[in-house]
């Protein structure tokens, strides 16, 4: 691309040094960076507020790019994509799918959706609107748009990527073209989703982008991004807070930073880096025949995911040992089945061979951190976050198992030990104006964030009102935080509070019941304009809650239960109502 | 103290009736408790505010208030249940109790660990068994006891009468009960509309508690309540009419000489037309003559003292308008019961099961909870709580009473428990009472093992002796009538009484004070062998702790306190 034309001349008004310095930068810069730094000389002079003629720039091609992101790894990537698209000469609109148009994407030249599967094969909350308007029968048809999907999931349940999967078959049912191969990618996505959005640019930059152009350069201040490295925090508060006749187990967890304190929001997670139960990795370590490789078992503690059980695992185990019953196991199209509530543990027990190092290295993936909600504010705790972690325990399969961050925490942190965390911000899930009211429906740990909220509205004296939901089993027993509620409605950072023990009485009672009770003074908040949220289980308690909220406006409002659904939809839409489940 | 006392008296009028701010603080869901003039209020609806003791040093930590529950009980007068409300009862102890039942030393029954936003559920469910808790507890006429030994029909029949009478002549009238608890109506009273004609706005000073006995059984121990009636029957073994008892009282507070427990005087006798008549003049001048600034010196037994029992003979006998005639004679041979089978009319059967401390649960080896709830099912006959915290299963037709015998059985409710342990009694205390000092319930089983292993070695298994334990000196247990007494005085240590009459006509005397476990065993180690040595034919242990010269005999009043300790040794 460099040719001697674009020599500085001397004429320059520049010192002599300086032109051969240009030069050297300029002379052998393609045309992409010729392009950038023209959009950047011209920025130069908007931005010093000088007005200053500029050659017409030919408008940049268009690309659009559509994120399905529920813990925010698809948005991030697709904040990647873009920032790549733009150097590339391209001009990125950069969509959340919660906020999606479906009509926007006929008019789509180029496409790219990042989309990540949820739980058994859902797509992530705030998507589920517009990706059901795609999937259903009013979705515009999209010829001529060329796209490429992007999909994320998690091999350890059983429709891995299956959002991904749909939304590319759709595309192309609604006349896209696909241009780039979908790729699945796993909890370790870094890499081949990087490799993806590299090979999707090329082939969907057409090649004279940068010819004669200029790129606008962003001169916004960068925003200040607060620091997501992983850092190293002390312990300085472990207590269960059910009491010893619970049988549950919720560590809350004050960590301590010694000024290098992640500077979170309320509504922000941090992820924790556990490590795995050597108990669990011996027993392991012995049904694969390799007691007392102590590299492999320290490797193992530290740094690989030995429990999930996918059916890639199980596919790469028969083909590592030719194993005839794991084979058979998948010729019979049983083994999705058989891998429920199993894990790694139970392939080698059951279907014993004797295993290399190597060979159990690859059945793992590498162990990801686990996301917890921040149960603090930093204006009011200073140098700390709390965690809210509730140890998971279950048996199955005649096997006693146990969460493997959860249990680190429960069992092996202890009160002055260390634990390294990650900031995972969620601006998906923050406060509104200080002025605006909000509810807060969080049973169990899905109070985390709350107490967030409700110490942070208390630090900036927050004129809104605000009302929260609470519920576990039993009030004596499992009452989280009670102490600090209690307080906050005396101080009046909380305004009302209501709570719901469901083995308190014979017939269980639930947050959406208590919903439901409080119908009329919800309706009345929302009318006024109060946000509200929902923190905690997936899989019941958020769709409950969201099922009562639609009754409760079709009750309260006398609507029909497809206008009262709209109503709700509507408030999502204006981010209104906002989930953070899991 | 003063002003401690006089706040109650304050609570009360400002009460409006009892109502207080309790259904405002029933609508508070993140607290367990209620506010504390509340607390005082709520007992007059027969229920306290309590906490788990066991679980005070982890929740601070743990980020939450005390485990606060209520402990409700039951209005139950003379002991006795239907099979219905028997399951009833049982349902709700289950539902929304900790799971077991208490029956109690005056014949109710307490169901603990009733979380407050179950209040009302649990409540209702008691007004659908035609039971309430209404004044079971609190500055007011409490559950009216009766004799429980079925047998003597005809005369349980009269004391039966008189016990529900009085029970319902002497119940609060203030709407409160129904309007916080069961949603009633709110009734709005005239100005001028007398709302409670006995009581008035303050109630009562303090706790009234009132009994009725048929002799030779004293097993409602009548020498220890504000007012009590004796029935005296004819040649025919009809009731004649009664013998009427005022100012007995367990209470008293350590260290405090003025504070003490004492026996019933006989009053004089009365006939069954008079009684009720007798009973509210009683009251009412225990209203207004007892004492509303010291709430330790507020009993009946203070005015007696105070007053002398003539002066309080001749206000009695005026506002009742009848004649009080001197005192027949009566006898009582014992406070217990008598276990097992037992015949009645109609060739029906009853059967005495002994309740270790009145706790009914399911053990995991004995389940005693289920036992009575498979018993109930098929019973068309009553239950009756004893004044002993025992269950006598009444009226059992011929064709039930093998299947009953043996159900009973296997849950351990009839086993073969020594003298000592089958005339035992503790009071509630640890974890959830919050006026014990020391466990009762919890540690008697266990003290009653080692007294066992010597009073065996002594050959005196099976010799009677009444054993009471409280977890602190206000008496529930009723330990001051027990030949053997322990009070506790703080975590582990004991205040030891001996010297009780075995009819429960005198109290005990302080032994020893402040004994650990082993104290109390080896203190009485020796006093069983001078016992089984030196005893007189027939001699209850009792009498021979003061004629051997161990401790002196108590009198009534203040004599409690004199003469206490050990006399030292064996007068022989």
């Amino acid at each position: 691309m460099s040719s001697g034309f674009a020599t500085i001349p001397k004429t320059a008004p520049f010192a002599e040094e300086e032109i051969d310095l240009l030069n050297r930068v300029v002379g052998p810069a393609n045309a992409l960076q010729r392009a950038w730094l023209a959009g950047f000389l011209a920025g130069v002079e908007s931005v010093t507020g000088v007005a200053q003629p500029v050659a017409p720039a030919r408008p940049a091609e268009p690309i659009t790019i559509v994120y399905a992101s529920e813990s925010g790894n698809c948005e991030k990537l697709a904040g990647d994509l873009a920032k790549a698209a733009r150097k590339n000469g391209l001009k990125p609109t950069l969509i959340d799918m919660a906020d999606l148009d479906l009509a926007a994407l006929g008019s789509a030249k180029r496409l790219v959706m990042i989309a990540a599967t949820w739980g058994e094969g859902e797509p992530p909350a705030r998507a589920t609107r517009a990706y059901n308007e795609l999937m259903g029968e009013g979705a515009p048809r999209l010829d001529g748009v060329e796209y490429g999907v992007l999909a994320l999931g998690d091999t350890a349940y059983a429709e891995f990527c299956a959002i991904g999967k749909k939304i590319d078959e759709r595309l192309a049912a609604l006349g896209a073209k696909r241009v780039v191969d979908r790729v699945d990618c796993d909890l370790d996505f870094a890499q081949p989703a990087a490799t993806w959005i590299g090979g999707a640019l090329k082939v969907l930059t057409p090649p004279d982008a940068d010819r004669g152009r200029v790129i606008e350069v962003d001169f916004g201040k960068p925003a200040a991004s607060p620091n997501t490295d992983i850092v190293e925090a002390e312990i300085s508060e472990h207590v269960n807070l059910n009491s010893s006749r619970s049988n549950k187990e919720t560590i809350h967890l004050a960590l301590t930073f010694d000024g290098a304190m992640p500077a979170y929001e309320p509504g922000d997670s941090l992820d924790l880096y556990a490590e795995n139960d050597p108990v669990y990795v011996d027993e392991l370590l012995k049904f694969a025949g390799l007691t007392g490789d102590d590299k492999l078992r320290a490797e193992l503690i530290k740094s690989r995911d030995v429990t999930t059980l996918s059916l890639k695992t199980v596919e790469a185990y028969a083909a590592q040992t030719g194993h005839q019953y794991v084979k058979a196991l998948i010729a019979d199209g049983e083994v999705k089945e058989w891998i429920a509530g199993r894990q790694l543990i139970d392939l080698i027990a059951t279907f014993p061979i004797a295993l290399t190092a190597d060979h159990l290295r690859a059945l793992t993936r590498p162990l990801a951190p686990r996301a917890y909600s921040i149960a603090s504010s930093r204006r009011e705790v200073g140098d700390e976050a709390h965690l809210l972690i509730s140890a998971v325990r279950y048996d199955s399969h005649g096997r006693a198992r146990k969460g493997v961050a959860s249990n680190y925490v429960a069992e092996r942190l202890k009160r002055g030990g260390r634990v390294r965390v990650k900031l995972k911000p969620n601006k998906h899930f923050g406060l509104p104006a200080a002025d605006k009211d909000i509810i807060m429906i969080g049973p169990g740990t899905g109070v985390a964030p709350f107490r967030a909220f409700v110490q942070e509205r208390r630090a900036t004296a927050a004129k809104g009102r605000s009302w929260l939901f609470f519920g576990d089993r039993a009030f004596t027993h499992d009452f989280l935080y009670q102490l600090d509620w209690q307080e906050a409605l005396k101080d009046g950072a909380l305004t009302r509070m209501d709570v719901a023990f469901s083995r308190d009485t014979p017939e269980k009672v639930y947050v959406q019941h208590k919903l439901w009770d409080k119908r009329r003074e919800l309706i009345e908040w929302l009318d006024g304009g109060a946000h509200f949220y929902v923190c905690g289980d997936a899989k019941n308690m958020a769709k409950d809650v969201r099922a009562t909220l639609v009754r409760a406006y079709a009750d309260v409002k006398a609507l029909s239960p497809e206008a009262a659904e709209q109503t709700v939809a509507e408030l999502e839409r204006d981010k209104r109502c906002l989930q953070d489940t899991y | 103290m003063t002003d401690d006392v006089s706040r109650n008296e304050r609570i009360k009028e400002a009460s409006d009736y009892l109502r207080g701010t309790l259904a405002e603080g029933l609508r508070e869901e993140i607290t367990g408790a209620i506010v504390e003039d509340d607390q005082q209020l709520v007992k007059f609806h027969g229920m306290y505010l309590q906490d788990d003791r066991d679980l005070r040093p982890e929740r601070t930590r743990k980020k939450m208030e005390k485990a606060f529950a209520f402990m409700i009980r039951v209005r139950i007068p003379g002991g006795v249940l239907n099979a219905a409300q028997w399951l009833a009862l049982d349902q709700v102890a289950r539902d929304f109790g900790n799971g077991t039942m208490r029956l109690t030393t005056r014949q109710t029954v307490q169901l603990h660990g009733v979380i407050k936003s179950n209040l009302k559920a649990t409540l209702r469910q008691i007004d659908a068994a035609l039971l309430n808790s209404i004044a079971a507890c609190g500055d007011i006429n409490r559950n009216v006891m009766c004799n429980a030994v079925p047998e003597q029909s005809k005369a349980h029949a009269a004391a039966f009468d008189l016990a529900r009478a009085a029970s319902d002549h002497l119940l609060p009238s203030t709407p409160a009960y129904r309007e916080i608890w069961l949603d009633g109506e709110k009734i709005a009273g005239g100005e001028d509309e007398v709302v409670e004609p006995i009581y008035g706005k303050t109630y009562l000073p303090r706790k009234f508690k009132i009994v009725v006995a048929v002799p030779p059984s004293n097993d409602v121990d009548v020498f220890a309540h504000d007012l009590g009636f004796i029935a005296i029957l004819d040649d025919k073994g009809d009731v004649a009419g009664w013998n009427v008892t005022v100012g007995g009282g367990m209470g008293m507070t350590h260290g405090e000489e003025d504070t003490y427990p004492r026996t019933a005087d006989v009053m004089g006798f009365c006939a069954t037309k008079d009684a009720l008549a007798i009973a509210e003049a009683v009251v009412a001048v225990q209203r207004d003559w007892g004492d509303r600034l010291n709430r330790k010196h507020a009993r009946l037994k203070y005015t007696i003292e105070d007053r002398g029992l003539d002066v309080f003979r001749a206000e009695v006998v005026r506002r009742a308008n009848v004649e009080l005639e001197p005192a027949r004679p009566f006898t009582f041979t014992s406070t217990g019961d008598r276990y097992g089978w037992s015949g009645g009319a109609g060739g029906r059967s009853h059967l005495t099961l002994f309740v270790q401390n009145g706790r009914l649960l399911d053990h995991a080896n004995a389940k005693q909870l289920s036992a009575l709830r498979r018993i109930a099912q098929n019973h068309d006959g009553d239950f009756r709580i004893t004044p002993n915290q025992n269950l006598i299963v009444a009226n059992i037709p011929a064709d039930k009473q093998t299947e009953i015998h043996w159900i009973a059985k296997d849950a351990g409710l009839l086993a073969a428990w020594s003298g000592l342990r089958r005339n035992s009694m503790a009071c509630v205390a640890l974890p959830t009472c919050g006026l014990a000092l020391a466990e009762s319930e919890r540690y008697l089983p266990d003290l009653m093992t080692a007294l066992d292993e010597r009073l065996a070695a002594h050959g005196l298994s099976n010799d009677d002796i009444v054993i009471r334990m409280t977890g602190c000196p206000n008496g529930c247990a009723r330990p001051y009538l027990a030949e053997i007494g322990l009070v506790g005085k703080g975590p582990g240590r004991y205040n030891l009484y001996l010297g009780a009459a075995f009819d429960g006509s005198r109290m005990n005397k302080l032994y020893a004070e402040d004994l650990e476990h082993d104290g109390i065993v080896t203190a009485l180690d020796p006093i069983f062998a001078a016992y089984a040595s030196e005893r007189q034919k027939g001699e209850r242990f009792g009498d021979f702790t003061i004629r051997a010269g161990f401790v002196a005999a108590t009198g009534n009043g203040r004599d409690f306190h004199a003469n206490t300790r050990a006399l030292g040794g064996v007068a022989r």
